[in-house]
């Protein structure tokens, strides 16, 4: 998967003490992209919904987004922004 | 997209502010004593204050005076008030706009005491009673919680503050608009509103109200258009609105009070207290959903949930990316109500509603909670 831009998120309030960002992607999230992201952390999909979600946490970061989306958000501690570039490097390696 | 975060900022607005608003951009600037208008008849200045002193049962309207939101209008509150060296009593349903001017203007409040609140945010009048000592000055209450809808008994406080020879100075940035204010029958003193909720008005209004032989000065000193010899204020004769004011914002605040006085507050709170009614007892069914306060004792247009197994956060994102239908997760900028709830980690899911919100709406999001709950959590 190619991570095509990262943006800052506009809701910073949502995450206190965290920094989001949104990822967007060269195509859209299918079920095996996901699935494949559950070495990152704890690991939830909730695959019966009409648009799954799924949700990767870990003590310095959390992952979420929609099956389908061109789009996930990070949430990444202040304090540990470093770990960005690790999973940037694991995304972009997952063909 | 449905629109479920009313509490945050009204939307859509009425149709009439709309015109309103546009029609103040295309007409010719007006100020407030800086033009030579006839004064046939009242400015908008005048006559928002009007609109709004009839909503809000407030005798003197001429003592409401404009601000940037409630915000704004706190910190000037907190500001002009002789609160130095006094204790100021607070309830633990209070939104940030009140607590972060009290906690951080220290040299212009001597103490803060905060009465607790139960889980569903209601505050008993004779605690705050109880916290009144020789040394407060003022008592600060939010009318309607913005995280569980909770109405305070105001009438009852202002009983207990009149009879303590202290200030109350009430918060209606949650309740103006759609709730029946009475500030005179009631006692206040200070009444802070903002624009932009249920009063349907623009982003950056809102105001204060201040009842006269109440000792205040202003926190902003400018340009009035109003005796420019005078440079300062010996004899206590102060303006409390500086600078070039909102016109257009104003205008559109006018429309939208006027709106609701059409309307009428008391249709507007019994449809959305219907409305409200629908949610607590859909979401009530829902397996997971746990729901903080219910319609008989919340009766604001806003509530909160959480659901077990997925964070509020996580909630709020399936809502927002799956179904289009926009919430609000978190503590709401209340951080010590989420603590009497129990949700002071992760907040809450907050689900809030304007009079233009529809029943379909509300289907929505019941049906979108009952498919979440129903896809179960894989881990």
């Amino acid at each position: 998967m190619k991570i095509m831009d990262r943006i800052e998120s506009r809701e910073r309030c949502a995450e206190a003490g965290w920094y989001a960002y949104d990822y967007l992607f060269d195509e859209q999230m299918k079920p095996e992209f996901i699935r494949r992201l559950h070495p990152l952390g704890n690991f939830v999909y909730l695959s019966m919904l009409a648009k799954p979600f799924f949700k990767v946490e870990s003590d310095y970061f959390l992952i979420k987004g929609i099956e389908g989306d061109n789009f996930f958000r990070i949430a990444v501690h202040e304090a540990h922004q470093e770990v960005l570039e690790i999973i940037e490097e694991f995304i972009e390696g997952i063909v | 997209m449905i629109y479920l975060n009313q509490a945050a900022t009204t939307y859509p607005k009425p149709q009439c502010v709309l015109e309103a608003h546009t029609a103040s951009l295309y007409s010719g600037p007006v100020g407030q004593f800086r033009s030579s208008s006839t004064a046939k008849e009242p400015d908008i200045f005048e006559k928002c204050r009007c609109s709004l002193g009839t909503l809000f049962g407030i005798k003197e309207w001429k003592r409401i005076f404009f601000s940037s939101g409630a915000t704004d209008s706190a910190n000037a509150v907190i500001y002009g008030l002789p609160l130095s060296g006094k204790n100021v009593v607070i309830t633990q349903t209070e939104h940030n706009s009140i607590l972060r001017p009290l906690l951080n203007l220290r040299e212009q409040v001597g103490s803060v005491t905060i009465v607790p609140c139960d889980s569903d945010g209601k505050v008993e009048p004779a605690d705050i009673e109880a916290a009144i000592s020789e040394e407060t000055a003022a008592v600060f209450v939010n009318h309607c919680s913005n995280v569980t809808g909770m109405i305070q008994d105001i009438a009852g406080i202002g009983k207990i503050t009149k009879k303590k020879g202290v200030i109350l100075a009430v918060d209606v940035s949650q309740s103006a608009g759609c709730i029946p204010i009475e500030a005179d029958l009631w006692g206040i003193d200070v009444l802070i509103f903002t624009g932009h909720k249920s009063l349907f008005g623009t982003q950056g209004t809102g105001g204060y109200y201040i009842k006269e032989g109440v000792e205040f000065r202003p926190y902003k000193y400018g340009g009035t258009g109003r005796d420019s010899r005078q440079l300062t204020y010996e004899k206590g004769d102060y303006e409390f609105e500086p600078g070039t004011q909102n016109t257009p914002g104003i205008t559109a605040l006018n429309a939208g009070a006027e709106y609701i006085l059409r309307r009428g507050v008391e249709r507007i709170a019994e449809k959305e207290q219907n409305l409200m009614k629908m949610l607590y007892q859909g979401l009530e069914n829902i397996p997971g959903v746990r729901v903080y306060g219910n319609a008989m004792k919340n009766q604001g247009p806003v509530m909160s949930f959480t659901f077990s197994g997925l964070q509020s956060s996580d909630i709020a994102y399936i809502l927002q990316n799956g179904y289009h239908i926009t919430v609000r997760a978190g503590l709401h900028c209340a951080p010590l109500i989420n603590n009497a709830m129990g949700t002071g980690k992760y907040g809450t899911v907050r689900v809030s509603i304007s009079d233009m919100t529809q029943e379909k709406e509300i289907q929505s999001i019941l049906s979108a909670m009952t498919e979440i709950s129903a896809g179960g959590v894989i881990a």
